[in-house]
């Protein structure tokens, strides 16, 4: 039951903000909605980690361990991002940013506070059926559905820019996706061959993962690599990660934390999916090849890209491609230490990085710009908060230590050089460090540096305490990790590990 | 009318309507007008609906009958009138200009027709009885090279229409894949991707038609500030 309120609950709160039209309640139908979903989370993790998988609808609905990590993760940042948006569009409302001239009633900022309040539960839905889904066509359906239930997220501000953005957004992520479908019907063809006729099992992947040793070869050899490219694309895997940098920069921000920090799970979880079977049917070394000169690929993209980047809110997006390139590189290293590292670092990755957005966001708001060159550092005078809490996400998500990043990187490399690749854990660590250097120069001089003079920054309460409260879960999550979350983590590592 | 029910004059047919799907294919590279390329893509449609119920008529199976049913009316009425509606819109009917022209762009979709066929060979396993396989060499060669030359259309062209008719056809090419493969997907999930492909091609739809507003063109190689 717990797994279809989790999905009825967004489904819901959609179409109710909708009709509800009036801003205070439209942000509180979103708040509450979210509270919700994380308590369900919450009871779904309890459940699975008390008495293993649960399913629901003959198996339509599936939870394991390694399901019900990303549903949490999905509702802890949907919930964060909701309470930010608050703030957050208060601000752009009073500021009249997205005012036209000739809107003298304020009609269009109306109409596009409900279109966001209306489309991200649709968007968090997709993203939980993504996680919940048995099938591995309706996983695709759903995974297809965050894009479109994003894409008017993305034009949200209406700009010339923002129509390029949401356009490479929804171009790339359609071809992309169009692959996917192939590797899914190449799958079902596979499954087809040893499980005859019967249709709507055929998909499950529950179903699947039981006769994997037999799926036939050279046909999950392709469907892998098709795969691969189309949750490839929707992650923001280097070479198809270019429409990453314009969406992230210009959606909203609590849609680009939504973006980085959800949807980059999502499709993640989806690879991970495949790629048991596929490692099942061919042995690892397939599979794991592919997902090392693809990680290391990201990451290599991403150095100087962050070396020279203009603008702080494109610099989060490479940081994006980065992470991503590291946990899809984990998972090709392998082994109990490479696949644990990668859950740990997709669930520290998810904490941190909507801090980061939240910081980036404050600011832009309050310079109005998002370059370097036009801002002139010293922000800690007029931003204390923020900018510290950007300093700090800065440290942490570039993977020094204390923070959580660097325990799952350094389990990740100990797993590498524990699996004897040590050319790759060389190059892994000069790319993390270049990233640390480019990203802690370009922040540091953002945030640090004299006082320019700008009037008091913090006034909005929603803002600032979004921003704190995230930034003491990251404090504290350096230092102790909830025992359940860390047996959760380890219930889905040892689903992967199952198929090595 | 014995023949009518003869599998093998419906294996006939099937094949001559994919071939049939294909030369659409390729006349859509050559073709420069805009209202040409949406009715040649409502044409092909219309024959994937027809190879499609001319399998569940084979099979007496009736979710492929719904598959067809679902195909005609999205892909062959909705998504064309839906077209030729932003294209109305926009006002912009002018010719499409290719990047390659179109000689050598029809001689390239003919290799990847060929390609097609290469990656369609390691899937033909004669000797197993397995049904779908045997319906699905000519078939799924098609599918491939559908695939394929759709691809190539959408960066061969710079329309922005143009690209979600590239696109449009790829899913065509999948669906032609998926039916001469397996008969077609569960049904969930071919309901989920008729309302995926639905709801995408309105968006791009919607999108397609703020840019002409914003940008006074189509010409997607005009969204080119956002850089780095």
């Amino acid at each position: 039951m717990v797994l279809l309120w989790l999905l009825l609950i967004p489904l819901v709160a959609g179409p109710l903000a909708f009709f509800l039209r009036k801003r205070p309640a439209m942000e509180a139908t979103n708040v509450a909605a979210f509270a919700v979903v994380l308590a369900l989370a919450a009871a779904l993790v309890a459940q699975v980690l008390r008495s293993g998988p649960v399913s629901y609808w003959d198996g339509f609905l599936y939870a394991d361990a390694l399901s019900s990590l990303i549903v949490l993760l999905t509702a802890f940042v949907a919930l964060a991002c909701s309470i930010y948006a608050v703030g957050y569009f208060r601000h752009d409302e009073q500021n009249t940013v997205f005012v036209e001239a000739e809107d003298v009633l304020g009609e269009v900022a109306a109409y596009k506070l409900r279109k966001y309040y209306s489309l991200t539960p649709l968007f968090v839905f997709s993203m939980l059926l993504v996680a919940l889904a048995n099938n591995l066509g309706v996983l695709w359906v759903a995974i297809e559905g965050t894009t479109l239930a994003s894409v008017f997220l993305v034009t949200f501000y209406g700009r010339e820019t923002s129509l390029e953005a949401a356009w490479k957004y929804a171009i790339i992520g359609g071809v992309g996706l169009s692959m996917a479908l192939f590797g899914t019907i190449l799958t079902y063809y596979a499954a087809h061959q040893i499980m005859g006729t019967d249709t709507l099992a055929g998909l499950n992947w529950s179903v699947l993962v039981v006769n994997a040793a037999q799926l036939d070869k050279p046909t999950m050899r392709l469907a892998f690599i098709l795969i691969l490219l189309g949750f490839g694309t929707k992650a923001g895997i280097a070479p198809m990660h270019t429409w990453k940098p314009d969406a992230y920069s210009e959606a909203p921000v609590p849609v680009a934390a939504m973006l980085a920090a959800g949807v980059l799970n999502c499709a993640l979880y989806g690879l991970v999916r495949f790629y048991i079977l596929t490692s099942k049917s061919l042995g690892p070394q397939f599979a794991s090849q592919l997902l090392i000169v693809f990680g290391l690929l990201s990451m290599g993209v991403a150095v100087p890209f962050v070396l020279v980047q203009r603008s702080f809110r494109r610099l989060l997006a490479y940081s994006s491609i980065d992470h991503c390139g590291i946990m899809v590189l984990a998972l090709g290293f392998g082994g109990p230490l490479g696949v644990l590292g990668m859950f740990l670092h997709m669930t520290f990755h998810a904490v941190t990085k909507p801090l980061l957005f939240f910081c980036a966001g404050n600011i832009q708001q309050h310079l109005n710009t998002d370059l370097f060159r036009k801002a002139k550092g010293g922000l800690i005078h007029s931003m204390p908060w923020s900018g510290a809490a950007f300093l700090m996400g800065t440290l942490a998500v570039t993977g020094s230590p204390p923070f959580s990043l660097f325990q799952s990187e350094f389990t990740i490399l100990r797993g590498a050089f524990g699996g004897g690749y040590v050319f790759t854990s060389i190059l892994f660590v000069v790319f993390l460090v270049a990233i640390f250097t480019g990203f802690l120069v370009h922040i540091a001089n953002l945030v640090l540096g004299p006082d320019p003079g700008l009037p008091n920054g913090e006034t909005c309460r929603w803002k600032k305490y979004s921003v704190l409260s995230l930034a003491l879960v990251i404090i504290v999550m350096g230092f102790w990790i909830p025992a359940p979350l860390y047996r959760l983590i380890q219930g889905a590592a040892g689903i992967v590990m199952s198929a090595q | 009318m014995s023949f009518v029910h003869d599998p093998q004059f419906g294996d006939r047919m099937i094949t001559l309507m994919a071939a049939l799907v294909l030369v659409l294919q390729i006349a859509m590279v050559g073709q420069r007008w805009l209202i040409t390329n949406i009715r040649m893509f409502a044409l092909q449609s219309f024959l994937l609906a027809a190879i499609a119920g001319t399998i569940a008529f084979f099979n007496h199976s009736n979710h492929i009958y719904i598959a067809a049913v679902l195909t005609f009316v999205v892909k062959t009425l909705v998504l064309p009138i839906l077209l030729e509606r932003i294209v109305a819109r926009v006002g912009i009917q002018q010719e499409i200009e290719p990047l390659i022209n179109v000689p050598l762009s029809v001689l390239i979709s003919g290799g990847l027709t060929l390609v097609g066929y290469i990656v369609a060979e390691s899937f033909y396993h004669p000797e197993e009885t397995s049904a779908p396989a045997a319906l699905g060499h000519n078939t799924l060669a098609i599918a491939i090279a559908l695939f394929l030359i759709g691809f190539f259309m959408m960066l061969n062209r710079r329309k922005a229409l143009t690209q979600v008719l590239g696109l449009l056809s790829m899913e065509n090419g999948l669906f032609l894949a998926a039916i001469s493969l397996t008969y077609g997907m569960p049904l969930v999930v071919e309901i989920g991707i008729f309302f995926d492909v639905l709801v995408a091609a309105m968006v791009l739809g919607i999108l397609v038609y703020r840019i002409g507003e914003t940008f006074d063109s189509m010409d997607v190689s005009k969204l080119r500030r956002l850089r780095g």
